[in-house]
């Protein structure tokens, strides 16, 4: 048996068992029979374990160097370290597919598990092996790793240097992908709840689904960024690329959806809003997989093209259609259960999932609006970053204030007690301004200052006052405080609300304070830049396995020695520049090796780029993700009713 | 009553569009080839734009102690003088297809951001050297 067998073997059954999960659940749902779904969850598995054997099998030649099928003899080289050979799998498109189908089978078949919805079930677990009878027929006609090599190579090119220089990038692609393929199932339910009529349960029912796809969504942005700033070597984290974009649109979706979902659960409002939006969502998903993979938009890291363009604008656009023909044939009868307030919780909640909504379709229109341009006038133009600033700060401005305002007042309509929190969050925004600007801080970054303490006066009130309440009826302040263990999933939310508003904050001053400047020294020479001395000492060439490297030895004074480093690979004539950051909770100072004197060794090039608070950006990323876990983190609150039932009372 | 909510609607989209198309309009950044830039100069007067091309044969001036580099885009009919600061990518080299962001000052175009487009095999130019429908498809090929 050889890896390249085994595949192709494993894709079969995985394709067989979809097939056999999809017959049984149309069985299910015609003959009104719960025990053809345990059969279509015992398929799930199936389908799960064959893709997980075509997965291994695609590791193995991997790890094997075995060059007999395409995948290897294409993206692979035997010189590659272990870990970059492992993740090799996701670096071209036909592994990464592959991984997805992984992760597509997989969540199929858990949140199978979790279904115990008579009626609903089979149109929801229908759904998800429809999703992923897609992938795994992509992988297995349209793009296999496994197709077999006439003559296989002694050695292959290796995958994308860029992809290589990092760590990052074996664990980027997995966190994506997770968070892609997580939306699915709010998809799947919703899909259900529009067949079987029922049009309010699904939303609670698949909200831990939806908040653990967010999370990893945020991460894997998060962590796309700071590869991108450890790695490309322009001092950056975003540049507004389209696949930058492509990652954003599902997120601004989803953060959005995730908002209305609130708001439908606890009000039963926003019906209608919420069947569109997760189809926008999921259907986003394969629209930036269309976008990056399809060769249709040139970026920096899109694979090479294919057929697999047409074919994900195929299932693009059956996504829609079907998301939306189920809406518009029910919603005559989606009615919500009241109407919305829009000075109450609800109603500012609203606001902001049209905030983002509103977002989402700026970075569309961005990212589209060069291919309208050649199509009408036949002009080559490029949209850059000033047009997505200019629209984004004044989005930004009104996310920062409605995610502070929104938790502040309750549901229904305003009381009187909460004027007093407003009245504090309004002399907070002011004073945090006016400090910014009496600093010399542009008009800009002193508001977002101003938001930013808005948002901390926010989150402050509502911590304490539902303590202070407590300590008022039980007595004693430590019992309030006992009451943060029940509402965990409340205080995840406002740490990731925190977060948010660092982000924003962090954003500002990155993107408006930053020095970007380049020299020329000699070995030795000393540099006064920045309130640093910069002093190169050494440059040294190192030779490894897979490259080849030219490193300088730099001294930042009081942050020690920095070795900003060319790469040269063999399969490149180019070589990539590896940075090196110095973080400190104020600045960052960043430096690239920019040319060197090929012939002496008697001077270097270096670029320095100093950007203040980037630290606290990938600090809010952890921040987040912790907020996320505290949400999703299985409720304790049975045990504490037990042992503190007054605290419940 | 839905009334109202389409109106509010329809007032927040327009905002949008108004926004978004208004600013696309200032933040386009044109693709230009030297041809094209000589047949309408006026349409790109003190417009950021990408100026893309081939770097002409022998033009290259490169000062490492300054880090001024000068060198002349050309598509095989109009040359242009660009100048840039900043240490040329490795593969600056003579018939490589560039792309230079920036501006126009006067007859020079002054870069602000390089990007070269190298194929990974490199071919020597045709006698007689390219027109320009051939480097517009150099580059646009290249990655």
């Amino acid at each position: 048996m050889t890896p390249g067998m085994l595949g192709q073997l494993g894709l079969m059954l995985a394709v067989f068992f979809s097939v056999a999960g999809l017959v049984s659940v149309v069985a299910a749902w015609v003959l009104r029979d719960a025990r053809y779904v345990r059969v279509a969850r015992r398929a799930a598995l199936l389908a799960f374990l064959g893709t997980l054997v075509a997965f291994g099998a695609l590791e193995w030649a991997l790890l094997t160097d075995d060059f007999s099928i395409l995948y290897t003899a294409r993206n692979h080289t035997t010189a590659s370290p272990t870990w970059v050979k492992f993740a090799t799998l996701w670096a071209a498109l036909e592994g990464s597919i592959l991984l997805w189908a992984l992760l597509q089978t997989l969540y199929t078949w858990l949140a199978g598990l979790r279904m115990r919805d008579y009626w609903t079930s089979p149109v929801a677990l229908g759904t998800l092996f429809a999703v992923q009878l897609f992938f795994l027929v992509n992988v297995l006609f349209v793009i296999n790793p496994f197709t077999p090599v006439p003559n296989p190579p002694a050695d292959g090119p290796g995958p994308n240097p860029l992809l290589q220089n990092h760590w990052m990038m074996a664990v980027h692609p997995i966190l994506m992908y997770l968070g892609f393929v997580g939306l699915s199932v709010p998809f799947a339910h919703a899909i259900a709840a529009m067949v079987t009529r029922r049009y309010q349960t699904w939303v609670s029912e698949t909200k831990w689904w939806l908040i653990f796809a967010w999370g990893f969504l945020t991460a894997a942005i998060f962590a796309g960024g700071w590869w991108s700033y450890e790695v490309l070597g322009w001092g950056g984290y975003w540049a507004w690329d389209p696949v930058e974009n492509a990652s954003f649109i599902p997120w601004l979706l989803a953060t959005a959806f995730v908002h209305t979902a609130m708001v439908q659960e606890r009000r039963s409002l926003f019906r209608s809003w919420n069947f569109a939006l997760v189809t926008l969502a999921f259907a986003a998903t394969v629209f930036g997989t269309f976008l990056t993979r399809s060769g249709v938009i040139e970026s920096v890291h899109a694979f090479a093209g294919g057929p697999v363009g047409p074919i994900f604008l195929g299932f693009l656009l059956v996504i829609l259609t079907t998301g939306f023909a189920l809406l518009g044939r029910v919603s005559s009868e989606v009615r919500d259960a009241g109407s919305v307030r829009l000075w109450s919780r609800e109603g500012l909640l609203l606001l902001g999932a049209l905030v983002f909504v509103v977002m989402a379709f700026v970075v569309i229109l961005g990212t589209l609006f060069p291919l309208l341009v050649e199509a009408f006038s036949g002009d080559k133009v490029s949209v850059g970053a000033p047009f997505f600033n200019q629209l984004f700060v004044p989005l930004g401005y009104a996310m920062l204030a409605l995610m502070a305002l929104g938790p502040v007042l309750p549901w229904r309509r305003a009381e009187p007690e909460t004027l007093r929190a407003l009245a504090a969050m309004a002399v907070a925004l002011v004073l945090g301004t006016g400090v910014g600007l009496a600093l010399g801080w542009t008009l800009w970054v002193s508001l977002t200052a101003g938001l930013f303490l808005f948002n901390l006066v926010a989150l402050a009130w509502l911590v304490a006052s539902p303590i202070a309440r407590k300590a008022r009826v039980l007595g004693g302040v430590r019992t309030g405080v006992g009451a943060l263990a029940w509402s965990r999933r409340r205080y995840g939310g406002y740490l990731v609300h925190f977060a948010v508003a660092l982000t924003a904050l962090a954003i500002a001053f990155s993107q408006s304070y930053r020095l970007d400047v380049q020299k020329t020294l000699e070995i030795g020479e000393s540099w006064q830049v920045a309130g640093r001395t910069i002093t190169v000492h050494a440059l040294r060439a190192v030779e490894e396995s897979h490259r080849y490297s030219v490193i300088a030895d730099v001294e930042v004074s009081g942050l020690g020695l920095l070795h900003p480093r060319l790469n040269y690979y063999r399969t490149s004539r180019t070589p990539f520049a590896s940075p090196a950051v110095a973080y400190t909770l104020g600045k960052d100072y960043y430096l690239v090796l920019q040319a060197f004197d090929q012939k002496d060794s008697e001077w270097v090039t270096l670029r320095l780029v100093v950007t203040p608070l980037v630290l606290w950006l990938w600090a809010s990323a952890v921040l987040m993700v912790l907020g996320t876990a505290m949400i999703l983190w299985p409720s304790t609150r049975r045990v504490q009713v037990g042992r503190t039932p007054e605290v419940e009372a | 009553m839905k009334l109202k909510y389409l109106v509010g609607f329809l007032i927040v989209m327009g905002a949008i569009a108004y926004l978004a198309f208004g600013g696309l309009g200032n933040s386009l950044v044109y693709y230009v080839l030297p041809s094209e830039y000589a047949e309408n100069p006026a349409r790109y007067e003190g417009k950021r734009i990408r100026l893309g091309g081939l770097v002409k044969e022998g033009t290259v001036r490169y000062d490492p102690k300054s880090l001024d580099l000068r060198f002349v885009v050309t598509d095989g009919v109009v040359d242009i003088p660009v100048e840039h600061k900043g240490t040329p990518p490795e593969l600056f080299k003579d018939n490589q297809g560039v792309v230079v962001e920036g501006r126009f000052d006067g007859e020079v175009f002054r870069g602000e951001n390089l990007l070269i487009k190298h194929s990974e095999t490199y071919q020597a130019p045709p006698e007689g050297g390219y027109t320009p429908e051939e480097v517009r498809k150099l580059i646009e090929e290249a990655k």
